[in-house]
């Protein structure tokens, strides 16, 4: 803590207009194991600081992993003097920062069993079961399993005499298998995504359980047909493989500084520009997402960002009207919004902040209606389960999915399974399509722990979720 | 000096601590500087040094790994007690290859005094350079610029050791203005080497080719590629070109090694001598650098090889540490006048796989897209989506321009591509 005052007491003395350190420790664990043969089994620490200086309208970031006063005064006065050549190019008359005060806060994960109290040797030894289960099966040609724990420890202080701790820990498991036959060979996941949790979720899980039924689809899938011809027919998307599309296709589009063009070089712009704001029909009526950074498990949720703002819940679309961004202290005033909603993240304690997707939801529908039931009412129509190939354009438009499971639904039933299926839309047609949601008894969520954004990259952390959806009349057909 | 003298004293600690029957120990340095630009304005501005020090141990076929960010001796000795604490836990692996042991590595030199003196003046009056630019054909750029020193130790208790320093500078911008947007970039070891009012010429050249663009359907269209384009795909086609997975039958590459796989215009090498690229002196893994033919006029040659899989087969492990394509002497414009019609295209987007074992892949367009007809580019049109094996398309290569240094580790031609297939259109 006493750095964290010199660091700041400093800024002040030489002129910082604003200024906050970021002490971060971060520990992650890595299991990767291929075939009983364990690849990786590592333990990465990472400690340092960053100081960002704001001065004149522009920033200087600069950060180290020396802990000495003499280091952190050092740090300071070279992110001063960045932030004075950032000076010499404004952005337009110089950025300015929303409103904030500071605040004086602890936040850490909910956790019953900290994953990093589990030895390394149950770890393995139940990555190992996992895979032998899946590698039983005779036409399972390779099998992994991916294991990342990860624990990160914050210190937050700024000029606005914010002092916050935050300790965040999350764990995301991923095994799949490979099956092989008639010159094919097909991938089936159980891939539930991160979570800000304590190991009590993986015990939860019934790893075992899901192998089985991994392997069997892997197999089942090797050997199924595909889709002619491309035709519009109805989609039914499960929740894990609709965390996917609302993430590229409204979680991505609804940053502000991709809006304002700050990513333009690099991961894109939005087609989503601040005169559409409360006009702009992105979805149905039924779809409603949620920005909520306050979501309990979700990767996002902190306590507050790393402008120091407090997590926050907001409507980012209503009713299928485009309603509002996500935001930082520096892109919220561009667009003459007063307050930031708290959106700004940075990796590693090497990384400036930039503006992240918070966690990001589909409201569930407000009728009683189970996955079940939506298969039994549609006529002719793909139901597609996890997430597979995706690409969309650097607007955010124009996109193409896959998925990991497919099934055709024909009168009411799933009639049989299918690989290589392919989808393509665009916003707006794609979430103006939504004619039914689930509702929450049927909500899912899926943590993402690699949104790559920035330059230089940064691996980003934010959870999705929803219930089954169904989507009218999308274009879908098989992969050549 | 004193950073060589440092990682000397760390290892002198680590064979006095470390008690594993084996290990690896690397140390990587990097000091970068970023100035991202944005709207004409810079909106980020990084600086400063990072560490990466690991240790990789083995108790017979028991193997762990740690990995902190410093050199001082609490940290390493957390470093030994961490790596050997979580193999002593671990499952023997039953593929554990013990380290590489001593080895001659080749003389190459990846480090430009240009680059690594290169001030934040300097790189800041570039940028200013481009905003003016901008300004001038009331446009937007945005873009980065980084400068890197990268040091790279690593040594294995089998006597390999290995230091290599390297340096880069990367510029890149997108210029934006309306309906039109477009985007250079290039990356070099000597900034020295590096041209901004060449760079700047490009992306003028190229914004003011791309006016008012229209709707082209789509379908199996000739495309020409610029560098950045291939460069995109060949990053791809080296993520699935691995031996391992192609012998366990799960990528196309199945039984083709030694093959006419690719077209016979596609020939791909990493070579240690070219004076503008990036050399592998040793890869991560303690493998001495070589001259590599992958894929040598469509006969797959050799395929990325990781140790064990390598030791297995009796064949040298090995990856490639840079790209370069053979290229050709035709011109763009000779290209557009061996085909009736077609699309130039800058650069490839957001690519990723359709399905794996078929090497079908999807992406888009990026940066403008010419027509061109009876050789001659009529408009720009608006972005397509692709669905492609790029192993098929190289044969349907019709012709390659020179291959140029697109970036520090890649030499690239423009290529001439009949029937890419073009299978969606975006609004812009």
């Amino acid at each position: 803590m006493e750095l964290l005052d010199q660091a700041m007491d400093s800024a002040r003395s030489l002129g910082a207009d604003y200024a906050d350190i970021r002490i971060q420790n971060s520990r992650t664990e890595s299991i990767f194991l291929r075939n009983l043969s364990l690849k990786n089994t590592s333990l990465r620490e990472t400690h340092g600081y960053g100081i960002r200086v704001f001065k004149d309208g522009a920033w200087g970031f600069a950060h180290s992993n020396a802990f000495s006063r003499d280091e952190v005064e050092r740090t300071v006065k070279k992110a001063l003097a960045i932030s004075r050549q950032s000076s010499r190019i404004k952005y337009g008359k110089g950025l300015t920062l929303a409103q904030e005060r500071g605040y004086i806060d602890t936040y850490s994960t909910p956790l019953i069993e900290d994953p990093f109290s589990v030895s390394l040797a149950e770890k393995v030894e139940l990555m190992l079961e996992i895979n032998q289960a899946l590698l039983n099966f005779q036409d399972i040609i390779q099998a992994v399993f991916t294991l990342e724990c990860q624990k990160d420890e914050k210190y937050f202080a700024s000029t606005l005499d914010a002092r916050i701790r935050i300790n965040t820990v999350y764990i995301e498991p991923m095994f799949s298998a490979i099956a092989a036959a008639e010159g094919d060979s097909q991938s089936r996941s159980f891939r539930p995504g991160g979570k800000a949790t304590g190991w009590e979720w993986i015990r939860s899980l019934n790893l075992a359980e899901k192998a089985e039924k991994v392997a069997e689809e892997a197999i089942m899938k090797v050997r199924a047909g595909s889709l002619a011809t491309e035709e519009r027919r109805d989609l039914i998307l499960d929740p894990i493989h609709l965390s996917l599309t609302m993430h590229e296709s409204v979680g991505h589009p609804t940053e502000l500084d991709r809006v304002l063009g700050w990513e333009a070089d690099f991961a894109g712009i939005s087609f989503a520009t601040p005169e559409k704001l409360k006009k702009f029909r992105y979805g149905s009526p039924l779809v409603n997402f949620f920005g909520d950074n306050t979501l309990p498990g979700g990767l996002a949720t902190a306590g507050y960002d790393d402008d120091g703002v407090p997590n926050q819940k907001w409507l980012i679309v209503k009713e299928g009207i485009l309603n509002e961004y996500g935001s930082t202290r520096a892109t919220a005033p561009v667009i003459g919004l007063t307050m930031s909603r708290g959106c700004n993240r940075a990796t590693n304690y090497y990384d400036f902040p930039i503006n992240r997707i918070p966690n990001l939801y589909l409201e569930p529908g407000k009728e009683r209606l189970s996955p079940q039931e939506l298969i039994a009412d549609t006529r002719d129509g793909i139901y597609i389960q996890d997430q597979g190939s995706f690409s969309i354009d650097q607007h955010r438009v124009n996109f193409q999915f896959g998925g990991d499971m497919f099934w055709e639904i024909k009168n009411g039933k799933k009639v049989r399974p299918l690989k290589k299926i392919i989808y393509k839309s665009n916003n707006p047609e794609f979430w103006n399509s939504v004619d039914a949601i689930c509702d929450e008894r049927f909500f899912q969520t899926f943590g993402v722990t690699n949104c790559g954004k920035g330059q230089p990259g940064q691996r980003g952390r934010m959870t999705h979720g929803g219930a089954t959806a169904r989507f009218r009349q999308i274009r879908v057909g098989g992969s050549q | 000096m004193k950073e060589i003298q440092n990682i000397r004293n760390a290892v002198k600690f680590i064979q006095s601590n470390c008690s594993a029957d084996d290990y690896t120990f690397s140390v990587n340095n990097s000091d970068q500087h970023y100035t991202r630009f944005a709207q004409n304005g810079i909106t980020q501005h990084i600086s400063g040094q990072k560490q990466s020090v690991s240790l990789s141990v083995a108790f017979a076929a028991r193997t762990g790994t740690a990995s902190v960010n410093r050199l001082d001796q609490d940290s390493l000795l957390n470093l030994v007690k961490t790596a050997e604490s979580l193999a002593k836990l671990n499952q023997p692996d039953p593929e554990f290859v013990p380290s590489e042991p001593a080895c001659e590595l080749p003389e190459v030199d990846n480090f430009s005094t240009n680059t690594a003196e290169l001030t934040i003046e300097t790189m800041v009056d570039n940028i200013q350079k481009c905003v003016e630019n901008a300004r001038i054909r009331k446009a937007i750029v945005s873009g980065i610029s980084e400068r890197n020193i990268n040091t790279s130790y690593f040594m294995t208790k089998n006597g390999f050791e290995g230091y290599d320093k390297t340096t880069s500078f990367s510029h890149s911008m997108t210029m934006k203005k309306d309906d039109v947007e477009t985007k250079v970039s290039n990356s070099v070891l000597d900034h020295a080497k590096f041209d901004m009012n060449r760079q700047i010429d490009l992306l003028n050249s190229q914004f003011d080719s791309l006016k008012k663009p229209v709707e082209l359907k789509p379908g199996r269209i000739p495309v020409i590629l610029r560098p950045a384009a291939v460069l995109q795909w060949m990053f791809y086609l080296i993520w699935t070109f691995d031996r391992r997975n192609a012998d366990e039958g799960v990528t196309p590459f199945t039984g083709q090694i030694g093959k006419k796989f690719f077209g016979e215009n596609f020939s791909f090498r990493s070579r240690l001598d070219d004076p503008d690229l990036i050399a592998g002196k040793f890869s991560p893994e303690g493998i001495p650098g070589s001259n590599i033919d992958w894929i040598e006029r469509g006969v797959i040659r050799n395929m990325t090889t990781d140790r064990y899989y390598g030791k297995k087969l009796q064949i040298p492990a090995m990856n490639p540490y840079n790209i370069i394509l053979d290229g050709g002497e035709t011109s763009e414009s000779e290209m557009m006048q061996m085909v009736d019609h077609g699309v130039i295209v800058n650069n490839l987007w957001y690519i990723r796989p359709v399905d794996r074992k078929t090497g079908e892949w999807t992406g888009l367009t990026r940066d403008g897209v010419l027509y061109f007809e009876k050789g001659e580019v009529k408009h720009s049109v608006y972005n397509f989506r692709w669905n492609e094996i790029l192993h098929t398309a190289t044969e349907r290569i019709l012709a390659l321009g020179p291959a140029i240094q697109q970036e520090y580790y890649a030499r690239i031609p423009t290529l001439l591509i009949d029937d890419f297939n073009f299978v969606d259109v975006t609004t812009f």
